[in-house]
């Protein structure tokens, strides 16, 4: 073998570093020619159609109605338009997390139950629900079984605190009186009271030893509230809702449409989180149980302070992404005409033919609300390992 | 369960979760019923209340649900429009073709599902195996008023029985073939459904579902994949672009993509160069499909242990070598459950095409309930498609749990 002198730079097309740097710019390179292509293309169909690029048909005039939704009239702009739907989106969107959360918690715990009628109907609930596409279970509920419900003049009552027809549903709700923000302030107050009555207590017990459990916490709640009620003279009053001719009057009115989106996207996002509790919870080590058996922890005890914090830990990130899953969902309403931001920009998108920015903006929008969330989660979750791991 | 919590919390990141691997409890001496019933039922008197109100809610909406569908029920709506629900507006003339799918399917589907079957099925199995294929059996015969379809539909079964005992004989021996045969059959039926004046435009019903399932799992599999490698890739600017693609397209609804494939995707392209609706809805769903898949295989990825690149190193093996022989098989292997999983839920979106006015299964069944002539029978109209839905959901995620536990999947 001929020992040739060893280069002490390997040759300029062998050299790893500036092949990664060839690469890199080749790719980049024709990564931007196809853009450059596209947004050509682009430009170029959207001037034969007589439109433009700019985003100023945002400011022109809507002229449609939107059925639900504050502070909008059909002659606002388009864009006030689109932010009726935003607002719409994160309605549903916000109410929905908090009932699918409160009906997963339900069905998880139910399939983990020692009780075998309860365990097979959350699971049957489960295997049906999370099978079943969810645009299904939409327009299920909005053409089969609300817009089927009898007539206003016929609405299903609750005991007159609720109604129940084809044009949505009424609930009664709270009325807001004058002293109703000095009352929000009591509470305030009573919770902050309660919080330090809560460390107090703790603290003794700290000293002397557990003792019979007293509900100290929630009676100093119950006290301040109750003062801060009677002092600002009855705050807030119950509005029952009153069947007219045309619709309800009172109360709290959810539109037929807002009821299914609802309806379906709690049903199906519950199934998910309750999969998620049940596997949280069976996830945690079994050990971990029996250590805090064997400390004497009561199985209540064991629960609350063993399993369900470090059951809590491991649910948040797949919880966070059925959070996201259920706000992108909510833009099926478009199926069933809920104005949320897919709906409303897509009756824009109809009107004045800008798809390629309403797009842009709808997704943006999107990805702007996924981002909240997942900030939102990501900081419980640092809270909640930062706690754990203290 | 062993090692569950990893894949748990993959799996729930492309929202399916799937059932944890069976703990096998040490035996016990089997319960008589006074003691089982004891113990499940009336454990404590709390026990005792929930199981009397639950008991007495479950009879009353079990009554009400067998008074619906055998006396309250109309079921003249799905018998006017099963074949649409089916098929769409596929002509009667060329309908032979789907048949030829269906028994070509029906025999493969057998076959696997025979090779799979872990130890005889339990008697409880059998039973409910029976009693829904009784089912079935007695709904075709009820619904359908021709004789060429019962006859088919029976053939079909047959086929299908056959196909079952036929894979169970053979074994794992037809395991190479029966993979060929899966991966040749995705062209093969597009060819047979699209090949002469059948287009794409006559596609409809579960026909269209399954078709554009099939299409955008077949697609997607290979493009997520190639991001996922883009994602890992030590060359900043493609790892940057594959993650910045992943987190946007995970970021906005699909209904968003697919208006952008209506509206916006025609319009970059170059003049002159068009594609159908249904081509483009597919391309985007493909798109937002292979974001998911890059996910889950990125997942796969960071299971295999990091002493499994060290050992192909020390062996000599190049970068590529490495991922393609040693990182990969482990990776995908690990990703089946979540992957299964995955295309359970594209199965599900393809009901996306209905917002879209494509005329897939969800759509004729809306369209059927609007019907003037079957005003009021919105719940028979409906309850069909979302059941047709189910059914074909539900069996694909039972056979996912029973391909994991046949692999061996999180136990190695």
């Amino acid at each position: 073998m001929a020992a040739a002198a060893a280069p002490t730079r390997a040759p300029l097309w062998r050299n790893v570093r500036f092949l990664r740097v060839l690469g890199q710019a080749a790719f980049v390179a024709l990564l931007l020619v196809i853009a450059r292509e596209a947004f050509l293309n682009l430009e170029y169909g959207v001037r034969r159609q007589n439109l433009d690029l700019s985003f100023d048909f945002l400011r022109q005039r809507a002229g449609f109605a939107i059925k639900e939704g504050i502070g909008y009239s059909p002659s606002e702009s388009f864009f006030s338009a689109f932010l009726v739907g935003v607002m719409n989106t994160i309605r549903v969107a916000f109410v929905g997390i908090v009932l699918a959360t409160v009906l997963g918690l339900v069905m998880g715990v139910a399939r983990l139950s020692s009780n075998w009628l309860v365990r097979r109907i959350a699971q049957v609930y489960v295997e049906v629900v999370r099978n079943t596409p969810v645009l299904v279970q939409i327009i299920f509920w909005y053409v089969a079984v609300i817009l089927a419900l009898p007539g206003i003049e016929g609405a299903l009552s609750l005991g007159e605190l609720a109604f129940v027809s084809n044009r949505g549903t009424a609930v009664a709700w709270v009325r807001i009186e004058d002293g109703g923000p000095a009352f929000g302030l009591s509470l305030v107050a009573a919770a902050v009271v309660a919080a330090a009555v809560h460390r107090w207590r703790t603290r003794v017990n700290e000293r002397i030893g557990p003792e019979p459990r007293q509900p100290w916490a929630l009676g100093a709640f119950v006290l301040v509230a109750t003062a801060g009620f009677v002092l600002t003279g009855t705050p807030v009053g119950v509005d029952a809702p009153v069947v007219g001719r045309f619709g309800y009057s009172g109360g709290l009115e959810l539109s037929p449409e807002y009821t299914a989106l609802l309806l379906g996207l709690v049903i199906y996002t519950g199934a998910f989180i309750a999969e998620i509790v049940r596997g949280s919870i069976q996830a945690v080590p079994r050990g971990q149980k029996e250590a805090a058996e064997a400390l004497g922890f009561s199985p209540r005890q064991q629960l609350r302070f063993v399993v369900l914090p470090q059951a809590f830990r491991i649910a948040l990130p797949p919880l966070n992404s059925q959070y996201l899953n259920l706000t992108k969902n909510s833009s099926l309403a478009l199926a069933i005409g809920y104005p949320e931001i897919v709906s409303v920009s897509n009756t824009i998108i109809n009107q004045a033919a800008r798809a390629t920015q309403m797009l842009l903006l709808v997704m943006g929008t999107y990805l702007l609300l996924s981002l909240t969330i997942s900030a939102g989660m990501n900081a419980l979750n640092r809270t909640v390992t930062r706690r754990g791991s203290a | 369960m062993s090692g569950a919590l990893p894949e748990d919390l993959e799996r729930s990141i492309v929202g399916v979760a799937e059932e944890p691997a069976v703990q096998v409890a040490p035996t016990r001496p089997p319960l008589t019923l006074g003691e089982w019933v004891h113990r499940n039922l009336f454990s404590s008197w709390f026990n005792g209340v929930l199981t009397v109100v639950t008991g007495i809610l479950l009879a009353y909406l079990g009554f009400r649900l067998v008074q619906f569908v055998f006396v309250t029920a109309d079921w003249s709506v799905l018998r006017a429009n099963l074949r649409s629900y089916m098929v769409g507006r596929f002509p009667n003339d060329e309908i032979w073709r789907v048949w030829t799918v269906a028994f070509f399917l029906v025999v493969l589907v057998g076959i696997s599902r025979g090779m799979l079957v872990p130890p005889p099925p339990t008697r409880r199995g059998l039973l409910l195996r029976a009693l829904m294929g009784a089912a079935a059996l007695g709904a075709t015969l009820a619904l359908v008023e021709s004789f060429v379809v019962w006859l088919l539909v029976a053939v079909a079964s047959a086929l299908y029985a056959a196909a079952v005992v036929g894979g169970r004989l053979a074994g794992r021996r037809l395991a190479r073939p029966i993979l060929v045969a899966w991966l040749a059959s995705f062209p093969l039926i597009i060819a047979l459904l699209s090949f002469g004046d059948v287009g794409a435009d006559r596609w409809g019903g579960l026909l269209l579902n399954l078709i554009a399932a099939i299409a955008v799992i077949a697609l997607s599999f290979p493009l997520g994949l190639l991001l996922a490698l883009g994602r890992r890739s030590s060359l900043p600017a493609v790892s940057w672009f594959c993650v910045g693609i992943i987190e946007v397209i995970r970021g906005v609804p699909l209904l968003t993509l697919l208006i952008f494939g209506r509206f916006v995707l025609i319009l970059l392209l170059p003049p002159g160069l068009t594609f159908a609706q249904l081509v483009r809805a597919i391309f985007m769903f493909t798109l937002f499909s292979s974001a998911y898949v890059a996910e889950i295989v990125r997942g796969g990825l960071q299971g295999v242990p990091e002493g499994q690149y060290e050992a192909a190193r020390a062996l000599g093996l190049s970068t590529t070598r490495t991922m393609v022989l040693v990182a990969l098989p482990q990776a995908l292997r690990n990703t089946i459950p979540p992957m299964i999983g995955h295309f359970i839920s594209v199965f599900k979106d393809t009901s996306l095409l209905a917002a879209l006015s494509f005329s897939d299964l969800l759509f004729t069944a809306r369209r059927a309930s609007q019907a003037f002539e079957f005003v009021g029978d919105q719940a028979e109209a409906l309850l069909p498609g979302a059941f047709l839905f189910w059914i074909v959901a539900f069996s694909m995620s039972r056979w996912s749990q029973r391909v994991e536990g046949r692999l061996g999947v999180g136990q190695r």
